[in-house]
C-alpha cells in the first residue's frame, strides 16, 4: 500500500482492521473440510479470452482487405472507346515453356478477331506473337508468312530473323497486307505456331480523311481564283496536303500485321514424380489459403459484431456490478 | 485425483480465514458470509481443475471466485427483495461484531455504514493485505482505479470513525 493511500488517521484504523480481521468459525471449517471428491470433469465450453477475439477480429478485417485487393487487382479491365479498339489475348508468361500449347492455341484461335469495317476507312494493326518448336519450324515459318504478304497482295515491311547457336531463335516480321485480306491472313498465320498472343488493333480515320478531302477541295478551288503571286504557296499546301491524304489512305488500305515468332526458351524436362506431389500440394494448399480467406472474408464482419457485443455485455455486467455493490 | 484434492484441500485450509475475511467485509453479515463462504469452496472444488497458477495465485482466484459468488447472491436478493416489494434494512445491529473481534464500536459502526464496493477493497488490500496488482485483479478493475478507490473509502472511514467518536 502506497503512503499517499494512507492519509490522515487511517493508519490507526489499518492496524486495527488488521489485528481484528474476521476468522472463519469451527463450523465452517468442518463443512469446508467436509467437501464431497471432486466430480468427474464434465465437458465444458469456455469463451476464447478477449484478446482472442480481438485478434480474430483484426485478422478477418486485414484478411477482407487483402481478398478485397486482390479480387480487384486480377480482375480483368476491358477499354472501348468509339473511335479505336483493342482486343487482347494473351497467355501468362509462365504458359510459355510449356511443351504443350494446344489447349491454348485452340483457345486463342476460337477468340473472335475483330474485323474491318468495309464501309469506314480504318487503320488495322495486328500482332501475333507465336511459338514454333525448333530453329528449322523457325525458318519455315518466316518463309511462309513473307510468301503469304504477297500472294495476298501485300508486302513485307521489316524483316528481322536471328538464331542462336542454331538451337535457339527468334523472328520478328511486319506484313502489311490489303485490309480485305486481313482474316485470312490472320488464320493462315495463326497456323504457323502455338499462340502466345494475339492482339488486334482498329483505329477509324473516316472523319480525318473526310477532313482532308474537304480541304484539299477548298485549296483547289482557291487556287482556280488565285493571282499569280499566290498560287505558288497555295499549290505548295495543295501537294503536302495530297500527300498526306495519300498515306492515309494507304494506311487504312494496308492492314499491319506484326508477327513474332519464338522457339522455346529451354526444353522442359518431364516433371518427375516428387515435382508433381509437391505442384499437387501446393495446388492443394492455394485452395485452402483460398477457403480460408474467403471465410474469413464472410465471418470477418460477424466475428466483429459479435466482439463488441461480447465487450458491451462484459462492460454492461461490470457496471450493474458495480451499482450492486454500491448499494449494498 | 487424489492429488488434485490434496492439493485443494490445502489451498482451502490456507485460504479459508482470507476469503471469509473478504465475504464478510462485502456482505457486511457474518451468517451470509459462512454461507457464501461454503459455497465458494463448493464451486473452487468443482473448478479446481481450471485454476491456472501461472495467471493469479490460489488466494487471488478465490477471492474472485467469492466476489462472484456474492454478486450472484446480491442479484438474487435484489430479485427477491423486488419480487416481494420490501427492503430488508441494511443497517447491522449495534451489538453484533460483524467485522472483527475486538473493533472498537465506532469502526464497526463506520464500517457498516459504506457501501460494500468500499469494504471490499479495503478487505483485500489491508485485511488480506493483497498487492494491488491482485487486488485489482479481483476487483476487475485497473491497479491505479483500485488504489483510487482504496483511497477514498479509507477517507471516508476515517471521517465516519471521527463522527461516530464526536457523537
Amino acid at each position: 500500500m502506497s503512503p499517499l493511500e494512507l492519509v490522515g488517521d487511517s493508519d490507526r484504523i489499518v492496524k486495527e482492521l488488521r489485528a481484528s480481521r474476521p476468522v472463519a468459525s469451527l463450523v465452517l471449517r468442518e463443512r469446508v473440510a467436509a467437501l464431497g471428491p471432486e466430480p468427474a470433469p464434465r465437458w465444458s465450453f469456455s469463451w476464447p479470452s478477449r484478446r482472442l477475439v480481438l485478434g480474430l477480429a483484426a485478422a478477418a478485417l486485414v484478411a477482407s482487405f487483402v481478398a478485397a485487393g486482390l479480387t480487384r487487382g486480377t480482375s480483368t479491365q476491358r477499354r472501348s472507346g468509339g473511335v479505336a479498339t483493342v482486343t487482347k489475348t494473351s497467355a501468362p508468361a509462365h504458359w510459355e515453356n510449356a511443351t504443350n500449347g494446344r489447349a491454348l492455341d485452340r483457345t486463342l484461335k476460337a477468340a473472335p478477331v475483330p474485323t474491318a469495317n468495309a464501309t469506314r476507312l480504318q487503320r488495322y494493326q495486328a500482332t501475333l506473337r507465336l511459338r514454333v518448336k525448333d530453329v528449322d519450324a523457325l525458318s519455315t515459318a518466316t518463309r511462309r508468312a513473307m510468301r503469304l504478304a504477297r500472294s495476298l497482295g501485300g508486302y513485307v515491311g521489316e524483316v528481322q530473323y536471328s538464331t542462336r547457336a542454331g538451337k535457339r531463335g527468334g523472328a520478328r516480321v511486319v506484313l502489311r497486307v490489303p485490309v480485305g485480306s486481313v482474316q485470312a491472313a490472320l488464320t493462315t498465320l495463326t497456323g504457323l505456331g502455338t499462340i502466345l498472343q494475339q492482339q488486334t488493333e482498329i483505329l477509324d480515320v473516316t472523319r480525318r480523311a473526310d477532313r482532308e478531302s474537304r480541304q484539299i477541295a477548298k485549296l483547289k478551288r482557291q487556287l482556280e481564283t488565285a493571282s499569280p503571286q499566290e498560287a505558288p504557296a497555295i499549290r505548295a499546301r495543295l501537294r503536302t496536303l495530297q500527300a498526306k491524304h495519300a498515306g492515309l489512305l494507304r494506311s487504312a488500305s494496308f492492314a499491319r500485321i506484326v508477327l513474332t515468332l519464338a522457339t522455346p526458351q529451354q526444353q522442359a524436362a518431364a516433371p518427375g514424380r516428387l515435382h508433381r506431389t509437391l505442384d499437387d500440394a501446393g495446388g492443394v494448399l492455394l485452395r485452402e489459403l483460398q477457403f480460408v480467406l474467403y471465410a474469413l472474408v464472410v465471418a470477418g464482419p460477424l466475428l466483429l459484431i459479435g466482439g463488441a457485443g461480447l465487450a458491451t455485455a462484459r462492460a454492461v455486467r461490470k457496471r450493474s456490478d458495480r451499482r450492486l455493490l454500491e448499494r449494498a | 485425483m487424489n492429488a488434485v484434492k490434496t492439493q485443494f484441500a490445502e489451498a482451502a485450509e490456507r485460504h479459508l480465514d482470507d476469503v471469509h475475511a473478504y465475504l464478510v467485509y462485502l456482505t457486511g453479515d457474518r451468517a451470509t458470509a459462512e454461507e457464501l463462504t461454503a459455497e465458494t469452496f463448493a464451486r473452487a472444488l468443482e473448478r479446481w481443475h481450471r485454476f491456472d497458477p501461472r495467471r493469479a495465485g490460489p488466494r487471488t482466484w478465490l477471492c474472485q471466485l467469492a466476489r462472484s459468488t456474492a454478486l450472484d447472491h446480491f442479484r438474487a436478493e435484489a430479485r427477491r427483495r423486488r419480487r416481494e416489494g420490501r427492503y430488508a434494512a441494511t443497517e447491522p445491529g449495534e451489538a453484533a461484531q460483524v467485522f472483527g473481534e475486538g473493533l472498537s464500536p465506532e469502526l464497526e459502526a463506520a464500517l457498516a455504514r459504506l457501501s460494500a464496493a468500499e469494504r471490499e477493497v479495503v478487505a483485500l488490500r489491508i485485511v488480506l493485505e493483497l498487492e494491488g496488482e491482485a487486488a485489482a485483479r479481483v476487483l476487475g478493475i485497473s491497479a491505479t482505479a483500485c488504489s483510487t478507490r482504496l483511497s477514498r473509502a479509507l477517507q471516508k472511514l476515517e471521517k465516519e470513525v471521527s463522527a461516530g467518536v464526536a457523537a
